[in-house]
This record gives C-alpha cells, structure tokens and sequence, in this order.
C-alpha cells in the first residue's frame, strides 16, 4: 500500500532535515567541485569512492509552485509521467531495462522543485545515465500513459484524504496561503487533477524543464571531469531556461485565533497551529533555527515535547518548524492528541508560543541549541544521497561552498537576546490559525476555551 | 523488495522519523540483501557477563553508530500484558538513578548526536548516530540505562504509548487491517498480537510489570552492542567492555516454546473501518532462513513485487490499472514463522475481490510455470544492487550485525548472497507450490464506512467554522 504523506507534516520535516543537513562543521569531511555545463546547468560533484556506486539529483525549477492558477497537481503529475518511456522505449522495456540492472530512476516534483534522481552500481553507470537522459531529454508521453498516471494520482489524492494529518494540513496551507503557489497540495486535489490533460502535461514538460537554471548533484564513484563531460553530452538538447516567477505576498492572518474544524471519525484530533514564516534567503533565518530547535524542533529537548508529551502525555508527536522555502512558506505546531484532549492542548501549545516571546531562552538552552546544531553536521554526510541532497541545497539557497566552514560562526554568534528578537517578530499566537481534524462533537473544541 | 515497517520506533517526527521509519525501510532491505566479505574485520567479544560485542571500523565519514540490541520482543509477552516491551523501551528515557526523564537524549544531542529505539516482534534496538569522536558518550549512557533502570513518569508515558497506538493504528486503515489479519493468520505464535500491544491491555500495565520485565530480560546475557563507525575498533572494543563489563545478570528469562501450527483451510477476516477504499492483505505462511528455501521464497517475492517491472506491478498497477501500488513483504530474518504478505488498497470503484482474483492467477502462474533465465537473473541483480546500496550506512551495517548475530551468529551475513546466486527457477516454482496454496493463505479485508463520524454520517462534510 502507498504510504501516506502528509504535506505539511513532510514539508516541516524536509525542511528541518534539510536545515540539519545544512548544519555546520567539519568541511574536511567533504570535498565539492563546482563546475558549469555547456547548457548551463551547474554541476557539484563530490567523488566518494568507498563503493562502487553513485547518486544524481538533478532539481529543475519544475516545482508545484509553478502550478498555473486551478491547475494544481500539473508539475506533480508531469514529473511521474516524465519515466513512462521514451521516444524509442516503451515504458515497459524502460522499466525492465532499469530493474535489470538494479538501479532506480525516478523524478518527483516537490514543493518548491521537480528533481529527478538516479541510483546506481558503477558498472551500470553509462546505461542508466543515459535512461535518465532520455527520459528528460525525449519523455515518450503517450496520452495513455499520461491518462492512467492521472488516475494513480487521483486515487493517491483519496487515499491520502483517510489520513486526518493529510487533511489537516492541506486545511492550513488553504486557509494560509488561499490559491498562492504554496496554497494547493503538492498533488493537487481530486477536482484539479481530473480537469489535467494530456496536452497540459506536455506544455510543462517543455515550459520548464530547461538545463539552464538547473542544479545538478553527483555524490559517488565518479571523477569530476569524467562525469561533467557524460553530463554535456547526454543534455546537451535541454537547453533554456525558465522565466522568473514572481515573489507572492508573504501570506497574513488577521488578528485573533482562526478556527477551522473538519469533522472525520477518528480517535484522535489532528491539530496544526500557525501562520506565515519566512524564505529561506531571510537573514534571521539562523536565529530562528536556533528559537525554533528550544521551542520545537529538538525533538525531546524542545519545550514542546517536555510541556505537551514528557509531562502531559498528551500527545506521541509534537514539533514546530518554518518551512523556510523559496518564498515565505509556512510556521506550523503539528500534534495529535486524543479527541478530547483537544483543547488543552492548543491552549498548552499557545502558552509555549506566549512564553518564547516574553522572556528570553536560559544561556543553557542556548547552549545545547548551538551544540546540536553545530556539533551533528558529520551526520549529514553519512551516505550518498544525503551528500547530494546537502550539495543541492547549497547550490539553490546560495549558501557557497563553504558553507560548512560559515555555519558554525553563524550559529555561535547567536545570543539569547536574538533569538528574544526573532521569537517577537515572527511567532504570533494572537494572529493564528488553528485546524482541526477531529471527531467535533467528542473534540468539542471551543474558540472561549483557548482564549483564556 | 518492499518492505512494510512493522516495528514501532518511540519517536517519529522530524529527522528522527528518517532514521525510525525510512531507515528502517531500508536496513531491512539490506538485511535480507547481505554479501561476503563485510564481517572479516568484524572484531567481537564475549564479556564474562554473557554480553556480546561486535566492532567495525568504517571510515567513510568521520560520524559512529551505537547500538544495544536485546533480545525481547512482544513474541515474549504474556496474555493480558501485551505492549510491556514497547512500553519498557519507552521508559528506557525515563530516567536511571541518577538521570531524570528525556535526560538521555538531551545529552546525546548536546554531543552531536541523534538517537532513537524500537520494538519489534523479536527485539528490541537503542541506538545512536553520533559524531565519531563522542562515541563515549553513548556507550556509558548506555550501560548506565541497562545497569540502572529507574524510570519516573510512567502514567504519563503510558498515556504517550497509548496516543502512540491511536496515532499509528486506530487512525491508520492500513495498519489496522494488517493488526486484524496477522491475528487471524497467527493462532498459538506471539506473532498473533500486535508490537504495541492491544489499548486495554497497555491499560492496565504497571509500573512494577516494567520493572520486573527489565530485570528478567534487559539481562547482560540476552543483549548484544555493536559499534560501526570512524574509530579506532581495538579502543573502541576496550570502552564498551569497561562500560558494560560490571553489569550483573538478572533471573533467567522462561525459556521461549511456542510454536505454530500447521493451518488447514483458508481464513478470511473483514474489518470495517473510516476509509474511502477498500485494501486487503494476503499473507501465507512461510519458513525463515533456517530452512533452505527462504531464499528461493524471496526470489518469488522479487519476480511478483520488486520493481515496476515485477508481475503483479505491471499487471494491477500498468496494466488493469486497478491499484494503484502493490506490496510484497517478507522477511527472512524474523526469529519466528514468518508470514508472505501481498497488500494493495484499491483505486475508487474497484472491488477487493476482484483483485484479489487476480493475485491469486498470478501465482497460479508461479505454481504452474517456471519463471524466466531473465526474471531470475534480474531478481538476483536487484538484490546484489540492494546489498552495495545498503552498505552506505553505518547504521544499516549495525542494524545487519546485530540482527543476524541475534539469530545465531553475525558471520552469516555473508552467506546470503552466494545463498540467493543458488537458487533456481525451479526452487522459485518448488515454493510457489508448498506455500502459496489457498489453504494456506488468511485473507484481510478492509471494508470502507466513509469517514465522517457514524452520528454525523448524511449531515453536512468539510469544514466547520
């Protein structure tokens, strides 16, 4: 069975995976080179020759993002299409020729990009290059084809809709961001995506996977200028790039708590509570990383987990986190709690925002804070993926190469007096929404109740 | 091939979850993929307490793994105590005598490290990931929890577990379904209740439950501590023996009897559940790796479900297009008789029975023809390709140290390759005929009753305000 994912729940945690991935250290332990393609693309390789095998991560601008307004889920559905065969295989015979050799070949669209990926043992590494390549550079898109992938994602939409944190999450993004880029599901809905044709997905495909603006991450048995030379020759066709998109307004909320409650038969309420953060370009974001790992990021360090789950056994799973995206995404506080435990602990979460804004954090939260933060970067490096994923984000959020060099400093210079600052600016438990997904008349959740 | 996480980590949200449930999705990919040559520099130990070591230097990057496996599982659970061994590994972060509560993770993190612990069905794993040159740390928080277990708080843990089980399985059709099948499929075997135990019986555990379980079977004896990492292994080899060294043994644990029967007929369990599609599951009974045909068993299972050119992808998925994934799960490493699981949930309007009826055709065709020279070889390819992939991690390293160790000895590990190489498309057909038969088989169906609350069912959907 397909495993569920729920969209803000997988945004919060991608981005603080991705921000510990983005932590600090020892760049002794990773050598980058940074090269350019003919076509444009920058290419980061990092060769790591321990095993014979190798990953690439190629992130186009293809993002949901770039969703033409009531067309959600088009980037999502292209990026599944784009493996279905290519102009001289079936997709049949692509998929047998991948699984033959053991390697995997996939593309997915996120939030902000599309990234298409290969795995695979050194000996195979020409043939499945080139069955990437073909994929991106001459996608078959057979009607067909594209008919019955849009009827998985559909299927995929409501299946996903049985999971009360699916539907909690999609519930906040609307409520949020409304039809902005970061306001539909990464998949879209059931309505947006039965309406896709095959004709849109092919005027995607072409519109915006462009080699020009393009990052490419190879981590494995590989030497740099061996790969980049395979890497010209075999896009050499993908050519372009994709025009700009505007930033949208960062996302407000009025004054107040929000209320929106969903109904479902379920034993617990699926609760989210937040409003807008910021991109991942905004200078406070360091400081933030550091208010947010002693609010709710740092798993059983965090405030959160002591005052919701480890004194109140409340809840299993709590944690907070900015999704500190291209644009302003979204803070969010995500827990479940049994129906009727609902209210108390919104109004548990709601004091622990108030307390972070009113008093600074103790030397030794900060303390722990920056050693975490600091002091597990070498985790990060632990395997191939994981090194190709860093090197993406580098690439994309301009951190620079030496970005594991850079990330201790700016982490050490943080003061409890800062993180004070940043936890006035943008935590806001007076201007919030909050959902809930809840069997309501058991929840019984009362807007009088959490303003006290 | 896939594989279903069927163990129940303390922890998941945020990077933690990467390493319970994603990894843990992969190391048992690679713990049935395993290859020769990874334990020669395997150096082990047995301290005169019964605990046993296992080292192994890997330099790749400059971070280690600890992990403490203990032989218990919920397969070792009495009758109205279910869930004892996952509530014990949870209030392991309880505190010692001389930690208080969530201590223990704290001060992992303060030292560059991140760390987490589940349950399954046999064991029971802590573990740590940590910056190679505070590996100490660990080890003596370790020893410190085994030797001096004193956990505060257990109401409210138990209220934790008991959000857990709501969260994981009340809330999950899938997992549901899978809880009412297995029971169904189990009859005398352990393996009949579920990893965290049923509510009313995490309900009515007790603190002194915990304390007893830990003294019977947190036992020097009964456990294992494996290093991987970027060290120094002698050293290394040396701590965990001075941190673990002095650790008394506890009561000898009753020893485990239990077996299962052989099952005549076919069984079919319904479970209606708040879902909008109707799933199954299909599980058959099957030998682990002590009998020789487990490795031909997970060649069948590669031929029907690894890959989108597998049979039953490119017939139900690509082709009659009526789910919109389906999984194959078998595990060779379990210490019991372990189950062959096909699952799917259907696409909106397709009927369960139908896919079913269709599963079933395909191994009728396993049954009757042999598979192809090509089929075979891909199989093979795909999990020698696994095998490399998995040996990029430290973690997936220890986790197959520890697992096969538990299973008798760690060395093993590298018979699984040459293991698979043997098998032939007539072994792929010998076991398509012993176990994939209708009488051996429990069928689960999850039957959809909508998702909005019974009362509230014909009134008004969506949002509230």
């Amino acid at each position: 069975m397909k495993s569920r994912t729920n969209l803000l729940v997988a945004a919060l945690a991608a981005l603080l995976f991705a921000t510990l991935t983005a932590a600090a250290g020892n760049a002794d332990a990773l050598t980058i080179k940074r090269m350019t393609l003919q076509n444009g693309a920058v290419l980061l390789v990092s060769p790591q020759h321990q095993l014979p095998m190798l990953t690439i991560d190629i992130a186009f601008d293809a993002g949901a993002r770039r969703d033409p307004r009531g067309e959600a889920g088009l980037a999502s559905l292209t990026a599944r299409c784009l493996t279905l065969g290519t102009k001289t295989l079936t997709p049949e015979q692509f998929n047998q020729k991948v699984d033959f050799m053991g390697s995997s070949v996939s593309v997915g669209a996120g939030r902000d990009y599309a990234v298409a990926s290969l795995t695979t043992l050194k000996k195979y590494e020409d043939q499945t290059l080139n069955l990437l390549a073909e994929a991106l550079t001459e996608p078959r898109l057979d009607d067909k084809d594209i008919l019955r992938k849009r009827g998985e994602q559909v299927a995929g939409i409501k299946s996903s809709l049985e999971d009360p944190g699916y539907v909690a999450s999609v519930t906040f993004a609307k409520k949020l961001f409304d039809d902005g880029p970061y306001g539909n599901p990464i998949d879209g809905t059931v309505e947006s995506v039965q309406k896709l044709t095959p004709a849109d997905v092919r005027a995607f495909y072409k519109d915006h996977y462009k080699m020009g603006d393009a990052v490419i991450a190879v981590a494995g048995d590989v030497s740099p200028e061996e790969i980049k030379a395979k890497l010209d020759k075999a896009f050499a066709s993908l050519k372009g790039t994709v025009p700009p998109q505007a930033a949208p307004e960062p996302p407000k909320v009025a004054p107040g708590i929000h209320l929106a409650l969903v109904n479902r038969n379920v034993a617990q309420a699926n609760i989210i509570m937040g409003f807008g953060g910021i991109a991942r370009s905004n200078p406070d974001f360091y400081r933030l990383q550091v208010m947010n790992y002693v609010l709710g990021g740092g798993g059983f360090a965090s405030r959160l987990m002591q005052t919701v789950r480890t004194r109140a056994g409340l809840a299993y799973s709590v944690y907070s986190g900015f999704d500190a995206s291209k644009f302003a995404g979204p803070f969010g506080v995500v827990l479940q709690t049994k129906n009727r435990s609902a209210d108390q602990a919104i109004r548990l979460v709601l004091q622990q925002l108030n307390e972070m804004r009113e008093k600074p954090m103790t030397d030794k939260e900060l303390a722990a804070a920056k050693k975490f933060l600091i002091g597990s970067f070498p985790l990060k490096f632990d395997r191939l993926s994981s090194i190709a994923n860093f090197m993406l984000q580098v690439e994309l959020n301009k951190l620079g190469l030496n970005y594991a060099d850079e990330y201790p400093k700016l982490i050490d210079a943080i003061t409890t007096q800062q993180t004070l600052e940043v936890a006035k600016k943008y935590l806001h438990p007076d201007a919030i929404i909050v959902v809930v997904v809840a069997n309501q008349q058991k929840a019984a959740v009362k807007l009088a109740n959490l303003e006290k | 091939m896939f594989r279903v996480m069927r163990s129940s980590p303390r922890f998941s949200s945020v990077y933690q979850a990467v390493s319970a449930a994603v990894i843990w999705f992969l190391i048992l990919a690679w713990a049935a993929s395993a290859g020769a040559g990874i334990t020669a520099n395997v150096k082990t130990e047995t301290l005169p307490n019964g605990l046993k070591v296992l080292v192994l230097e890997n330099h790749k990057a400059p971070v280690a793994t600890l992990s403490v496996f203990y032989k218990v599982g919920s397969r070792n659970e009495q009758v109205g105590k279910t869930g004892i061994s996952h509530l014990c590994e949870h209030l392991m972060f309880r505190g010692t005598k001389t930690l208080g509560p969530e201590q223990f993770s704290k001060i992992i993190q303060e030292n560059g490290g991140t760390d987490n612990a589940f349950t399954t069905a046999d064991f029971t794993d802590y573990f740590e990931i940590i910056n190679a040159r505070n590996l100490d740390v660990p080890i003596k928080l370790e020893a410190d929890r085994m030797a001096n277990f004193d956990p505060k708080g257990f109401k409210a843990e138990k209220a934790v577990v008991m959000e857990e089980r709501r969260l994981r399985t009340e809330d999950n059709p899938e997992d549901a379904l899978y809880e009412i099948t297995k029971a169904q499929a189990y009859v005398e075997y352990p393996y009949h209740w579920p990893v965290i135990g049923w509510m009313n019986d995490i309900r009515h555990l007790t603190l002194k439950d915990a304390l007893a379980y830990h003294a019977m079977y947190y036992s020097p004896r009964n456990s294992i501590v494996v290093a991987v990492g970027d060290f120094n292994a002698a050293e290394v080899l040396k701590e965990i023996s001075e941190a673990f060294g002095s650790i008394k043994n506890g009561p000898e644990a009753p020893p485990f009897t239990q077996t299962e029967q052989e099952q005549k007929g076919e069984r079919r369990v319904m479970l209606e559940h708040a879902a909008n599609l109707p799933a199954f599951d299909i599980s058959y009974h099957v030998p682990n790796l002590r009998s020789p045909d487990a490795y031909a068993i997970e060649i069948a299972g590669e031929v029907l479900g690894d890959g989108k050119s597998s049979r039953l992808y490119r017939d139900l998925v690509t082709n009659k297009q009526m789910v919109v994934d389906v999984n194959v799960d078998y595990d060779m490493t379990s210490f019991g008789p372990p189950l062959f699981t096909v699952s799917a949930q259907m696409r909106p309007g397709i009927k369960a029975k139908d896919v079913i009826a269709e599963v079933e055709k395909q191994l009728a065709e396993l049954r009757d023809k042999p598979v192809s020279a090509e089929e075979l070889r891909k199989s093979k390819n795909l999990e020698q390709a696994e095998f490399v992939f998995g040996e990029d991690s430290i973690f997936q390293q220890a986790m197959l140290l520890g697992v096969y160790q538990m299973l008798g000895d760690y060395r093993m590990v590298d018979q699984y390759i040459p293991n698979i190489d043997k098998v032939t498309v007539a072994d792929v057909q010998r076991v398509a005929r012993r176990y994939f038969v209708k009488s051996n088989r429990t069928v689960g169906i999850l039957v959809p009753t909508g998702l909005l609350p019974h009362e509230a069912a014909g009134g008004k959907q969506g949002m509230v305000r």
